[in-house]
């Protein structure tokens, strides 16, 4: 097995003393490349925290995260910011689009950034798989909430990273479009063999990972595959 | 910049108008601010200057005189030289009446150098063609207009010439006493006789070259004419040697900047700069705030913080562009407005004031400087924020709220009033910004108003004049040259013409020594002391300098830097004063006789003198450096060196302005005797120790019903019979007192309002901003039942709480700040009085309250109703 991320010892703490929240106490997790891994828990156990530790937007009180050869606790602001923008590709439950910029200019806005060429083939690929071929000029406020979601998506594989990671993508969408997007996300992750973690509350959603992660007070409760 | 964020930039800035619009206006204003201050400083001294220029009439850098026409040649080659006038003279007319003409052939270039250009018509071409000044033209006994026609008569190589002329154009003079006619170098070609050079043999002008110069760079420019003069073969320094070739600086064009108003811009500046801070921070603080979870959401997808950074810089950038153009266009127009306001506090001092400002590249460099560094300040820690917040921090960023929210939920039953409270202390730093910059407004309106206040008019008025008039030559009212040849004495004939006015009570002619009374010296213990230093043959010792300049007397001075001006014998001259008995009534008795009486009468029989001492105006005391002799002590009067008096000082006198020599100026007794002494004796007494005694002032009262008519009878005097005087009436000087307060008034209350300007346009951002991110908070509430009334009623009860706020704040500033800083400044102005008023910002109260009213029911009425709403709705 080829281990892409591996957390070990992981806390995280909030407050002092006896107000203390422990949003994660002591987590280590190894997250397989290629796979697509779920997390699950009751609202509070921690989730969110751990995803936003994995991409860097967030700092461990104690452990360390590695994802593949990088270690994220050696990185500086900007090489953190550099990182996650070639590195991670993210999709919130709120889309997060830029509501002024277009859906193509969305999609490239991360790899522009470092005054890459988007890889066109590569990106038009993913359009396409993802049906958004005939919205690239539009805005995202014209789009229905899927829609905007399968761009946060496309936006996120874009840059190839080397992980994709999903906070609740589906809470804002009704269950046919969840579904939809939710296919298409498996589906774009098998074809590109993209790993993916993804956090969700609806248990059917999680029985079409290839592994279960269920946390709970900031704890792992148990590791599973459905 | 990275062509995406870029895009990113543009786009957003487009898609946030009302925002931009908001900070696009507070740069502007702060640009406004800036501009206005930089126009008035630089009109000012502009104004300055060319009013010295034109009494000087000439606004060249220098100007060589005495040229042959070869010199002349040569020195129009010269590199340095930017610009060389030319100037032939001819003569004076002789034709002309009551006015000096100067007949001249002149080019353009001196023409425009000297003021002479024609303001109506046109430049002469034909040799019988000339400008002159309207003045001139009617000396001549023609009316002023294009195409009049003239003979002008005057004599030069010994002979007598009388040429008619035509007036091509004239212009408006601004020397009542002498001015120039001008004719071109077509005059000069049709009579050669006229221009044959023969100076250097018998000092005929007519034939010299004159030009007045202006120069690529003023460093050293004395040194560099002088050598030039020399270079081609004159004598800049002798005046009796044949090729004398003088080369003079124009003082009037190079002089040295005002520390005074240096110190007040720089002043003013700093407080533009806070005010400025104040608002555009405020601006860039709510927008940064608004879009925090935007940036929050930037970061998460890759974006670093010098992007950020960046991409705000950008807007800033925009912003600026937009803002600083059009504050500056209308910064030059009000401070362009506000000049002359500022100038009247100079129009009695100098007489023919020009106000002039030039939208120089200076004064907007300056302003806009000035802009760029205020918005680069104030916008520093917004940006900040926005940079280094983390980014999942702003991700969930929500307005930070007091501890007070929950008590806000449950108070919503109660009361709108506690619900308003509650909302203003929702971001501290900038409640706290809007309080002071509304503040500041009713601080600084009363500042100005207590310092208007306390302009002392009759103070300043009893220090220029202790009569309701008085009559001198026009030297005397002009600061730079003041009382100092006895040819500028009052003519007998003007005195009794003013005497023989009805209503003239109480006149005195006054007399005064001059710099040609150098016969007559005194010698008192200070200066014996002073004088028995270690002297040379020639009677110079290492305290004197002999007659630096051709037209100054040798001097001696004391530790104190008290300055004497020589007689012949080497011994001090003096300013001395002779008059009559109703002149010594007048004075400020204060030591030794004080009956002014018993003390004239002791004077007439020579048994002593009376010694002024110049008053300290702040507190009216003695000059403690110029109260140079006792009670007492005697003071020896020598007259070709020999002893002809002695005279015990008999009292002293605390001496003003009008004693030294009239209201404003005393430029002619520091020309004279330069700081001492001040000697007052009788009129008779004054005749008998002067050979030639003339009279520089003739002082009077009228009677209160006379007065005005006394004002209409002198400026028509003036005009018609006697162009040499001038004169100052209680009632000018007062009102020159009332000029200032106006002008304090006026830029004072500029400042207030601009202030509070700022005050309410951070008002309005705050109430925008509010009903723009509560929106969601005000669905809510409308949702359970508040109406849109109610809604209307709390925004202006917190709108309110801001205003009352403001009262407080700036009620107590005012008041402190009274007793303080303002009656500090108050104390060191002569002029001033400290009174104390709290009207203007009481003035101000209801004009902020019906602000605080009219600013949320108005941006409740165009920003929340459904449709707008949509349209605006933020996303995210
Ligand atoms: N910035 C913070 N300050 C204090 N406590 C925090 C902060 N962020 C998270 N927490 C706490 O940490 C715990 C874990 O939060 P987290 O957001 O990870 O939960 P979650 O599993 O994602 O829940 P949900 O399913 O509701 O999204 C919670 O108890 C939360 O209150
Ligand atoms: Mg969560």
């Amino acid at each position: 097995m080829n281990c892409i991320l591996k957390a070990s010892g992981l806390k995280k703490y909030y407050g002092k003393n006896d107000t203390v929240v422990k949003a994660l106490d002591g987590v280590d997790l190894e997250i397989e490349e290629g796979k697509f891994t779920a997390i699950i828990g009751t609202s509070g156990s921690g989730k969110s925290t751990l995803l936003n530790m994995f991409g860097g937007l967030d700092t461990p009180t104690s452990g360390s995260i590695k994802i593949g050869e990088t270690e994220l606790g050696g990185l500086g602001k900007e090489e953190a910011a550099a990182f996650r923008r070639r590195q991670i590709g993210f999709v919130f439950q709120n889309y997060n689009l830029i509501p002024v910029l277009t859906v193509w200019e969305n999609i490239v806005f991360p790899i522009s950034l470092d005054n890459r060429k988007p890889d066109k083939d590569f990106i038009m690929k993913i359009v396409t798989m993802l049906g958004l071929e005939h919205r690239l000029d539009s805005l995202p406020g014209n789009l229905s909430g899927g829609q905007q979601q399968r761009v946060a998506i496309a936006r996120a594989l874009a840059s190839k990273p080397a992980i994709l990671l999903a906070d609740e993508p589906t809470g804002n969408l009704d269950s046919k479009s969840s579904n939809d997007v939710i296919g298409l996300l498996k589906m774009t992750g098998s074809e590109f063999h993209q790993t993916i973690v993804m956090i969700t509350h609806n248990p059917e959603i999680a029985q079409m990972a290839d592994r279960i992660v269920q946390i709970e007070d900031g704890k792992i409760k148990s590791v599973s595959t459905p | 910049m990275n062509k995406m964020l870029k895009t990113l930039a543009g786009r957003s800035f487009a898609a946030s108008r009302m925002r931009n619009l908001i900070a696009a206006l507070a740069i502007a204003l702060t640009a406004l601010l800036f501009a206005s201050v930089t126009t008035m400083t630089v009109g000012a001294m502009q104004s300055m200057n060319l009013t010295m220029q034109m009494q000087k009439g000439s606004r060249s850098d220098g100007d060589f005189r005495n040229m042959n026409r070869e010199q002349f040649e040569q020195l129009q080659a010269v590199d340095w030289i930017r610009e060389a006038g030319l100037r032939m003279p001819v003569s004076f007319l002789e034709n002309a009446k009551r006015h000096n003409v100067e007949f001249d052939v002149l080019d353009e270039v001196q023409a425009e150098l000297t003021f002479c250009m024609p303001q109506y018509g046109s430049v002469p071409e034909a040799a019988d063609e000339v400008v002159a000044s309207d003045q001139a033209i009617r000396a001549l006994g023609a009316e002023p207009e294009i195409g009049a026609q003239i003979v002008i008569a005057f004599t030069v190589h010994g002979k007598a010439y009388e040429l008619p002329m035509k007036v091509s154009g004239y212009y408006e003079t601004s020397n009542s006493q002498l001015s120039v006619m001008w004719t071109g170098t077509a005059f000069r070609d049709a009579y050669p006789d006229i221009f044959r050079y023969t100076y250097d043999r018998d000092g005929e002008m007519a034939g010299t070259y004159y030009s007045d110069i202006m120069v690529k760079s003023a460093d050293g420019l004395k040194e560099r004419m002088e050598e030039l003069s020399r270079t081609l073969g004159g004598n800049p320094d002798d005046m009796k040697a044949a090729n004398y070739l003088p080369a003079v600086v124009n003082r009037m064009t190079n002089p040295a900047p005002d520390a005074g108003v240096i110190v007040i811009t720089v002043l003013f500046a700093a407080l533009f700069m806070f005010c400025g801070y104040l608002l555009i921070y405020n601006v860039f603080d709510i927008a940064v705030m608004q879009e925090i979870r935007r940036y929050g959401l930037y970061r998460t997808i890759g974006m670093g913080g010098r992007h950020v950074r960046k991409l705000l810089n950008c807007q800033v950038l925009w912003l600026s562009a937009l803002g600083i153009p059009i504050g500056l266009l209308f910064g030059y127009v009000t401070g362009r407005t506000a000049l002359p306001y500022i100038m009247e506090i100079f129009a009695d001092e100098y007489h023919t004031l020009l106000v002039s400002v030039t939208p120089s590249p200076l004064i907007f460099a300056a302003a806009a400087l000035l802009t760029v560094l205020t918005v680069w300040v104030s916008t520093r820690k917004p940006v900040k924020k926005a940079v280094e917040i983390p980014p999942i921090e702003a991700f969930r960023y929500v307005e930070k709220s007091t501890g007070r929210r929950s008590a806000r939920k449950s108070a919503f039953g109660a009361s709108l009033a506690r619900l308003a409270w509650s909302n203003l202390g929702r971001n501290k730093r900038r409640s706290a910004f809007i309080l002071i910059s509304l503040a500041l407004c009713m601080i600084l309106l009363n500042c100005a108003g207590i310092i208007a206040d306390s302009v002392d008019v009759e103070k300043q008025a009893s220090w220029m004049i202790r009569t309701d008039f008085a009559v001198v030559n026009l030297v005397s009212t002009n600061n730079m040259e003041g009382f100092k040849r006895r040819e500028e004495a009052l003519k007998k004939e003007t005195i009794a013409d003013i005497a023989a006015q009805p209503g003239v009570r109480e006149g005195t002619a006054i007399y005064k020594n001059t710099m040609d009374d150098t016969d007559v010296t005194y010698s008192f213990s200070h200066v014996e002391a002073l004088l028995a230093e270690p002297h040379d043959e020639s009677g110079i010792g290492s305290n004197m300098i002999e007659t630096p300049e051709a037209d100054s007397l040798s001097i001696l001075w004391d530790e104190n830097g008290i300055v004497f001006g020589l007689g012949e014998d080497k011994r001090p001259i003096c300013n001395v004063y002779g008059m009559e008995e109703a002149a010594l009534t007048r004075m400020d008795l204060r030591e030794g006789e004080c009956d002014a009486h018993t003390l004239y009468q002791k004077m007439e029989n020579g048994e002593g003198v009376l010694v002024g001492v110049p008053l300290n105006r702040n507190d009216m005391t003695y000059y403690e450096v110029f109260d140079l002799t006792e009670i007492g002590e005697t003071i020896s009067v020598y007259k070709d060196g020999q002893l002809i008096k002695e005279l015990p000082v008999l009292a002293k006198a605390g001496i003003n302005g009008d004693d030294e020599e009239i209201g404003f100026t005393c430029a002619g007794p520091l020309r004279v005797g330069h700081d001492g002494l001040f000697l007052y004796l009788p009129a008779g007494v004054y005749q008998e120790i002067y050979d030639d005694p003339v009279i520089y002032k003739y002082s009077f009262n009228m009677e209160e019903d006379k007065r005005a008519d006394m004002e209409t009878w002198l400026a028509d005097y003036m005009e018609n019979v006697d162009v040499s005087i001038d004169y100052l009436s209680a009632q000018s000087a007062r009102e020159s007192a009332f000029a200032m307060r106006r002008m304090i008034r006026f830029v004072g209350g500029l400042i207030g309002v601009i202030f509070g300007f700022a005050g309410v346009l951070n008002l309005v951002n705050m109430v925008i901003t509010t009903i723009l991110t509560r929106r969601h908070e005000f669905a809510t509430m409308q949702s359970i039942g508040m109406t849109q009334r109610q809604l209307t009623k709390m925004m202006v009860l917190e709108s309110l709480y801001y205003a009352a706020g403001a009262c407080i704040l700036g009620m107590t500033g005012a008041v402190i700040l009274a007793f303080t800083l303002v009656r500090g400044i108050v104390q060191t102005q002569w002029f001033l009085s400290f009174r104390f008023t709290l009207l203007p910002a009481a003035a101000v109260m209801p004009v902020l309250f019906v602000t605080a009213f009219i600013v949320p029911v108005a941006a409740l009425r165009t920003f929340y109703h459904d449709s707008i709403v949509e349209q605006l709705r933020i996303a995210g």
